[in-house]
């Protein structure tokens, strides 16, 4: 049988214990792929830009959307113990 | 004797313990090629350096209480209180999704992925939220899925989506379904027009749909691997991060939001009453405090500004989000906002009734305030005195507490439709209650108010 449910496969070959869903996983095939897609053209976009700029593309390119790791780190102890036991 | 943490079962990674009161992490051999990739590949360095991973340290692996298969033992940085995503406001949670986007988009940039994306595990300390799994990082393995792609839409996108777009109270289905809420049913309960929304529609709707049709279908490895490029993955990640950007609770108006500006106290007794607390406050000088009602903060502030770990809990969820939303505007680290119905407060849940903990089990603390709260606990809820004193007492040692009178405005209007069958309630009535359990360290009236506030000692 060249069959295996998604769990076994996925088991298998990572640590992984969710289970993550048949229907899940091809939803996601389909949408990562139109998604990713997008994310495709917006680097492309990025480079042509920097071929005329004449700016590095990848600058920027860490800077994260989500803006929340990128945060300055704030005036907390740097040992993880020490702050309150 | 190390003692396992009852919640932490799912993931054979490793397990938490308790050994002397500390808690500890076990992380098992069979981890230990992504543990070390977690360390070594710059990415714990960095969410570190952004205070959004728990920080922890390695300890001696001695203390691991499964030796046979410990790779290492590790001890994560304290966290003052653990909070459920069923007791957070519409803003912490989806504070918590986008932390959780962030850290697996991260991950990707290290050539780690997010094995798992559980509300559970992030918790809100200093003010701000933290992921606190350790483990929860793989290996990245190129074309292959986000696994916890459903975790995260049943955990955070389902619930975030049911509170913006129907109903904010339905945040209290995730205390129903510890795995989050079904999509099918996140599905059936949206209201049609979110169809048109790309973001919900393919990530809950169509989504849903998969699942039900797929349901008993195997996929075969084919069908799987080398499907998802690490461009696609961003795309999927970028995709839900913008949904759940887009979906707003307004910082609505409810019964408590107002009652600063609204209620018979003059600006006086108002801060005749701070000042009161101030006092008793200082005089007990706790190190963790719970204001039960505590409605906006306006009082935990006495205690969180002294930098005394606080729980302000609130029924109303748009009296939490306003006092989250000024714990982040001004950086407060010391105060925690969390919605709780003190009539029903959240109960041990999950696997053996352990998973999760309840209220009162994550207690006692030092102090527990409770300020205009006696009334709508003995009349709205008809709690005899006596039974209210004991529930305050197993939660702390002092308690803060005011005595709202019948002839108070507020208790009148609870009154006005329904007959007084109380007629315990009144000072002396009150006295006696709670002297049972109590001994009475100060009594004062508020001035300018028919209201009295006691401090007072567990016998």
């Amino acid at each position: 049988m060249n069959f295996l449910s998604i769990n076994e496969f996925i088991q298998g070959s990572t640590q992984t214990y969710l289970d993550p869903g048949s229907g899940s996983m091809l939803i996601q095939i389909v949408l990562a792929a139109l998604l990713g897609a997008g994310v495709a053209i917006r680097i492309f976009w990025r480079n042509i830009k920097a071929f005329f700029t004449g700016k590095k593309a990848s600058e920027g390119e860490s800077k994260d959307p989500t803006g929340v790791v990128d945060d300055d780190p704030t005036s907390l102890p740097s040992d993880p113990t020490s702050a309150r036991e | 004797m190390p003692d396992k943490v009852s919640g932490s079962f799912r993931d054979p990674s490793g397990f938490m313990f308790k050994h002397d009161g500390k808690l500890y992490r076990q992380v098992n051999q069979k981890y230990q090629e992504e543990y070390d990739l977690l360390m070594n590949s710059g990415l714990y360095d960095q969410l570190n350096k952004s205070r959004t991973l728990v920080a922890h340290k390695e300890v001696e692996l001695t203390l691991a209480p499964r030796p046979e298969i410990a790779y290492k033992v590790i001890q994560p940085e304290n966290i003052d209180f653990i909070s459920y995503p069923y007791e957070w406001c519409f803003n912490q949670l989806k504070d918590a999704a986008i932390l959780t986007l962030a850290i697996a988009r991260r991950a990707l940039e290290f050539g780690m992925s997010l094995k798992d994306a559980s509300a559970y595990n992030i918790q809100f300390q200093h003010g701000r939220p933290i992921f606190i799994d350790t483990l929860s990082f793989e290996k990245y393995e190129e074309g292959m899925p986000w696994v916890a792609y459903k975790q995260f839409c049943q955990h955070f996108l389902a619930p975030l989506a049911l509170m913006a777009k129907k109903d904010v109270r339905l945040a209290q289905q995730l205390r129903l379904y510890i795995d989050g809420i079904p999509l099918d049913l996140a599905s059936k309960l949206l209201p049609a027009n979110t169809r048109m929304n790309f973001g919900l529609t393919t990530h809950i709707h169509i989504h849903a749909k998969s699942q039900q049709r797929y349901a008993d279908k195997e996929v075969s490895e084919e069908q799987v691997k080398g499907r998802v490029s690490k461009a696609a993955i961003y795309g999927l990640l970028d995709s839900l991060l913008s949904t759940v950007r887009s979906l707003k609770v307004k910082t609505v108006q409810t019964e408590w939001t107002d009652y600063y500006q609204d209620n018979n106290y003059t600006q006086a007794s108002f801060e005749a009453k701070c000042q009161l607390v101030r006092t008793f406050i200082e005089k007990v000088q706790p190190k963790k405090v719970w204001d039960l009602g505590g409605n906006t903060g306006e009082f935990s502030r006495l205690a969180s500004d002294l930098q005394i770990s606080t729980v302000c809990f609130d029924i109303d969820p748009g009296a939490v989000q306003q006092n989250y939303d000024k714990v982040k505007q001004n950086k407060e680290k010391f105060m925690l906002p969390l919605r709780m119905d003190l009539t029903n407060p959240s109960p041990n849940l999950g696997w053996h009734n352990a998973e999760r903990e309840s209220m009162q089990a994550r207690g006692p603390v030092d102090l527990v305030m409770a300020l205009a709260l006696i009334h709508h606990l003995a009349i709205s809820n008809n709690v005899p005195m006596i039974d209210v004193a004991d529930y305050f007492a197993d939660l702390g040692e002092y308690l803060i507490i005011e005595f709202v009178p019948k002839s108070d405005s507020q208790v009148k209007r609870l009154l006005a439709s329904r007959s007084d069958i109380f007629p315990d309630y009144s000072p002396e009535g009150f006295r006696n209650a709670f002297s049972f359990l109590y001994d009475i360290i100060a009594e004062e009236k508020v001035h300018g108010s028919e209201r009295t506030l006691f401090l007072l000692k567990k016998k």
